[in-house]
């Protein structure tokens, strides 16, 4: 069986035919002035840093990177991981309407991208007839444009309620871990339910939260398809994370050097994120 | 005293489930109801009448067998290679021990966090080089009145080929995690008797390795299948001729449209492309949990 290892050459050419050799080519696109149209898409020069200088300039740059930030922590670090947690915790115990919450919860996780984006804008739509409009009408708010007036929330309440699910997967994975003596015991002591939240279920899920913490993080800086087909990055790049930005700036600006040279910023972040990930992994392999 | 504190600890329960479920219930709400109304709009409001006029324009009247079946074309052959290719990488880094293994699982995990984004610019420069020589090929061994036929199904633009190897090789990392650590748990023992009662490898590989190893591959034929379902960057940025156009692709396109948008066509779109990504989910399900560990969420 000495030969078996070969069996995953197929693999590996795969592999580096269409990730590790365009990874490359990202590194070096990003040192010259390449275009999609114009002259500099037959010459493209080599112009060394000359991208990553400009980046440093570019208000739109750092604008994008503070978006995908505020995407990330109010999505994926806060939202799905307290609502998903709290799900799970809603429902250790069993009850008769459990499998019902489950599915409903579990449901917005198989929805494609772009048909939560479809989804959404009639949720969202504007005038008093949308949907999200007249819910707050019964508590007396005005009908908002709010894709316009809040953009960036919105497409962060999307994100949430797509995540709650697969967050709520893994916490009840993680709780089922604990055993229902611990409760008990800290209930004969006089423990209120919040106590034995905070001191037995918080403590012991850490290294699941931690987990799902680095998953969700570069699963969440790799979204594109939501937030293109609901607003492309708009209006006025109030939504334009990185990943969308760096589309906007290669195939509608046609610079592809410049975009190449945010993609590789991305690349750098995303693989940083991913060395946490392979140590956290170090016990299991 | 107790009884009472636990019930209203209940209705609280209760409550915030309730508010939960209703906040991942509701945008489904509308996809439904317009999908089945004939007048529908972006607004939700109960159908006059119900009928399945939608779903028969979305095949009738747009190219609704073609989007179907283009999707089905690629991320069912995407699918199967990338079934194929970690079904025996996952046995290869399984039964192997060399220095270059762990090393090799880290990297897969390393690549898997890549997000596609960051790669759609150079993968875009590498398959326009891939198509001018596939082009090249198609010259030179096909009759001309064939060309534009062929590179539609060999082409990396436009073209099967390449949208399937390229789906293939961006789901491939997990579906290898998936298949190195469930080959892991499988002893080695039925292998052994095959090969010491002189089964030939395609006999073990038919008789013992594929009936052992068909819940791994369950597992990441199923995340392949939803990830390839889902994407919508890889489609929108290497097809360009409708004849090759993707689910996810006619639904943008008819969202796109100037003149009035046919929110009941759309919706109807929007369930057809749903069901299979929520079939497979729903499958996919129980190795949720298993797959996190190493290969991140599908």
């Amino acid at each position: 069986m000495a030969r078996n290892r070969y069996l995953v050459l197929p693999s590996v050419i795969l592999l580096t035919a269409f990730v590790l050799y365009p990874s490359g080519v990202a590194i070096y696109t990003s040192l010259t002035n390449l275009s999609l149209t114009g002259p500099a898409a037959l010459n493209p020069r080599f112009i060394g840093l000359g991208n990553y200088a400009r980046l440093l300039h570019d208000g739109s740059f750092w604008h994008s990177l503070v978006v995908t930030f505020w995407f990330v922590l109010f999505s994926a670090i806060i939202g799905q991981l307290a609502l998903g947690l709290a799900s799970a915790v809603l429902m250790r115990r069993r009850f008769a309407l459990r499998p019902f919450f489950n599915a409903i919860i579990l449901m917005p996780n198989a929805v494609p991208g772009v048909v939560a984006a479809l989804m959404w804008s009639s949720m969202l739509a504007s005038g008093d007839y949308g949907t999200l409009n007249k819910i707050v009408a019964w508590f007396g708010v005005d009908p908002q444009r709010w894709l316009v007036t809040f953009p960036l929330s919105m497409i962060i309440v999307i994100n949430i309620w797509r995540g709650i699910g697969f967050a709520m997967i893994l916490m009840t994975s993680g709780l089922s871990a604990i055993s229902d003596e611990l409760y008990e015991a800290a209930r004969m002591d006089g423990a209120t339910p919040w106590q034995s939240f905070r001191r037995i279920t918080l403590p012991l899920l850490v290294p699941t939260i931690f987990l799902y913490l680095l998953v969700s993080t570069v699963t969440t800086i790799a979204i594109f398809s939501l937030v293109y087909a609901l607003t492309r990055g708009g209006p006025a790049g109030a939504t334009e994370i990185i990943g969308i930005y760096v589309y906007n700036q290669s195939f509608d600006a046609y610079r592809l050097g410049y975009g190449s040279a945010i993609a590789v910023v991305l690349l750098v972040i995303s693989l940083i994120i991913g060395m946490f990930y392979v140590r956290a992994l170090k016990v299991e392999v | 005293m107790a009884l009472a504190v636990s019930r209203k600890a209940e209705a609280g329960r209760f409550g915030m489930l309730f508010v939960i479920g209703i906040y991942c219930l509701m945008p489904f709400v509308w996809l439904l109801l317009a999908a089945f109304d004939p007048d529908a709009g972006l607004f939700i409001k109960m159908p006059a009448e119900v009928d399945l006029s939608n779903f028969y324009r979305v095949f009738a009247q747009e190219d609704g067998f073609l989007w179907l079946f283009n999707s089905l074309v690629v991320c069912g052959g995407a699918t199967f290679l990338v079934l194929v290719l970690s079904g025996f990488g996952g046995y290869a880094l399984s039964r192997t021990r060399a220095w270059w293994k762990l090393p090799f699982l880290y990297s897969i995990i390393l690549i898997r966090v890549i997000p596609p984004p960051a790669l759609i610019v150079p993968l875009y420069q590498v398959m326009l080089a891939a198509n001018k020589g596939m082009q090249t090929i198609v010259r030179a061994t096909v009759p001309s009145d064939h060309y534009r036929e062929t590179m539609r199904i060999v082409g990396f633009i436009d073209g099967y080929l390449g949208l399937i190897l390229l789906m293939a090789a961006l789901h491939l990392p997990l579906a290898l995690w998936i298949m190195k650590t469930f080959f892991d748990t499988v002893s080695r023992e039925y292998e052994e008797a095959a090969v010491m009662d002189g089964a030939t490898f395609g006999q073990r590989l038919r008789r013992v390795l594929i009936p052992l190893a068909m819940p791994g591959l369950a597992a990441s034929g199923l995340f392949a299948f939803i990830a390839c379902w889902d994407d919508f960057l890889v489609p929108l940025t290497f097809i360009s001729s409708p004849e090759l156009r993707m689910l996810p692709l006619g639904i943008y396109s008819a969202f796109l449209r100037d003149n009035q948008i046919d929110y009941g066509l759309l919706a109807a779109i929007a369930v057809i492309y749903t069901i299979p990504a929520v079939a497979a989910f729903v499958l996919a399900r129980r190795f949720l949990v298993q797959t996190f560990g190493g290969g991140l969420k599908g």
